[in-house]
């Protein structure tokens, strides 16, 4: 295979597919690093609400709803599903001497919860929700489908949303003093529990709306949290917890490195690639490459 | 109006304010003293919400206190200016500034540019360094980012703990200068300071901490006041 051919049937494509799971992943972990970087709590159960986004899109759908009123429709839903999981579980426990286990442990509880409740309603079979833009477009004698397209310019556009908001303006300002210090925000006039309460739900929303935008590539079943969130998590450790800008850039470069890493390895290789890079990252520089929310 | 009666709060099981009565009155500065440890900065931090009280009464004005989330707090008319000072790392001076708006409620767009603007014609260096981020300030830009912020806002009683510490005497004197502002605006100023000669030459009256108790009471103008004041945080 000459060169040209090279780039153009291996390397091209699968740079594609390493840059559609990247921005999989970030929208999956974006709402991840924000519950950690504003609430400092390691929320475990946001694959399952990644999933219950996807099923709320798949029996929403079968129900007659389109795909492009989903996209709104069910991010809007898992607001006050967020909201109440924040209230009842989370802000319980939120001044305790052990908040970042209990936290920790209540969201797996829930995630596990959650999991089962998926599996007693929708049973355990994968479905696959039809493609809401179908066939592809020729670039350079590449085929790519015309969703993953979508899916790359949507991704790119809810991670420029959700940073100008972050970064620049007034309500972001907000999240990130209290991110940093909820003291001396809430005695300038932030009202931080509703502030706490609307990110929990927002990074909730998140997950909501990724599920509703990657069942049709990947599929939906139970456990399809599991999958991504481990993949989300490196990314957010790596990028640094809380980190908007880190967390785009640790998961743009980890998909690329799992996908162009399966050209000269074993794809089983892949994995522990990703994986080692986030214990070396928790070992040598635990505040990730591009440190915490609301720090300088 | 000011009145604080009977007020108590406890770190853990540790018992710092054990019953505090206080009044001021628009417009007055009171001076907070005592040796560390005393609960100066526990007072504050009380009347802030930061710690709960367990007893007694806050009322700042018609406006109960006690039992209020310190935001609640920030809208009843209170500001605060702690002794760390507390600057947003990753904000800048002007979004630092924009959250001390926060505090007047529905305040009209212009109004908080104009708000804003006045910040800048009183503190150049901070309509200088606006975009910058506020940790990057030096200790002196840092605590008239602090004042400033709470100046933005419409505090009807500023609680200030030791502004002076670690700058440099002509940054001590503006931050005094400050402080005469507030009181000319018609704040109440609670003052706890260490500079103890600087915080009497603003201030109208001031109290004695002991023990999370006042111990004595005194007015800034009477020698013989004064001369008792030394006696007692004379280490």
């Amino acid at each position: 295979m000459s060169p040209i051919d090279y780039l153009q049937f291996v390397l091209a494509p699968q740079i594609l597919n390493g840059l559609t799971l990247g921005v999989a992943v970030v929208l999956v972990a974006l709402g991840l690093t924000i519950i950690f970087g504003m609430l400092d709590v390691i929320n475990m159960s946001h694959g399952e609400f990644y999933a219950v986004g996807a099923y709320a899109a798949l029996a929403l759908g079968a129900a007659g709803i389109g795909f492009w009123f989903l996209l709104v429709l069910v991010p809007i839903l898992m607001i006050p599903l967020g909201m109440a999981a924040e209230r009842l579980l989370i802000r319980p426990v939120f001044d305790s001497k052990d908040r970042h286990v209990t936290t920790l442990l209540v969201t797996f509880g829930l995630g596990l919860i959650v999991e089962d409740v998926l599996k007693v309603i929708f049973g355990a079979n994968t479905q696959r929700p039809p493609t809401p833009i179908p066939g592809a477009t020729e670039w350079f004698g590449i085929l790519v489908p015309n969703y993953r397209l979508f899916l790359l310019a949507v991704g790119a556009a809810i991670i420029g949303g959700v940073a100008y908001v972050v970064y620049r303006t007034r309500l972001g300002a907000m999240v990130r003093a209290a991110a940093f210090d909820r003291h001396m925000a809430a005695s300038l006039g932030v009202p931080v529990s509703i502030v706490y309460a609307g990110t929990f739900a927002f990074g909730v929303a998140l997950a909501g709306l990724a599920g509703v935008l990657l069942a049709p590539i990947y599929s939906v079943f139970p456990t399809m949290g599991r999958d991504f969130i481990l993949l989300a998590f490196s990314v957010v450790i790596v990028g640094g917890m809380g980190s908007i800008w880190g967390c785009v850039f640790a998961g743009l470069l980890l998909t690329q490195v799992q996908a162009l890493a399966s050209l000269v390895i074993s794809p089983i290789w892949t994995d522990p690639i990703v994986f080692g890079t986030m214990v070396v990252f928790l070992m040598v520089r635990p505040q990730g490459l591009f440190g915490r929310l609301g720090h300088a | 109006m000011l009145t604080i009666r009977g007020l108590h709060s406890h770190y853990g099981l540790s018992h710092i304010i054990q019953g505090i009565d206080l009044d001021a009155r628009p417009g007055e500065v009171i001076g907070i003293f005592g040796r560390n440890g005393v609960g100066k900065t526990t007072l504050l931090k009380t009347i802030a919400g930061w710690v709960t009280a367990s007893d007694g009464t806050v009322m700042l004005g018609e406006h109960g206190l006690c039992g209020l989330s310190p935001d609640r707090i920030c809208h009843a008319g209170v500001g605060f200016v702690p002794e760390d000072r507390r600057i947003f790392p990753g904000l800048t001076v002007e979004e630092n500034l924009s959250l001390g708006l926060l505090q007047v409620r529905g305040r009209p767009k212009q109004d908080e540019c104009r708000a804003i603007d006045a910040i800048y014609n009183r503190f150049p260096r901070l309509g200088e360094r606006r975009h910058q981020l506020g940790t990057t300030l030096s200790g002196g830009e840092q605590q008239m980012l602090a004042m400033a912020r709470v100046m933005v806002g419409e505090p009807r009683l500023v609680l200030i703990d030791e502004p002076s510490e670690g700058l440099a005497p002509m940054i001590v004197a503006e931050v005094f200068a400050i402080v005469r502002e507030l009181r000319n605006r018609g704040a109440i100023v609670l003052l706890v300071e260490q500079n103890v000669h600087q915080a009497l030459s603003v201030a109208d009256r001031f109290h004695v901490v002991e023990r999370g108790k006042i111990v004595f009471s005194g007015e800034a103008g009477v020698e013989a006041d004064r001369t008792r004041l030394m006696q007692l945080i004379a280490v």
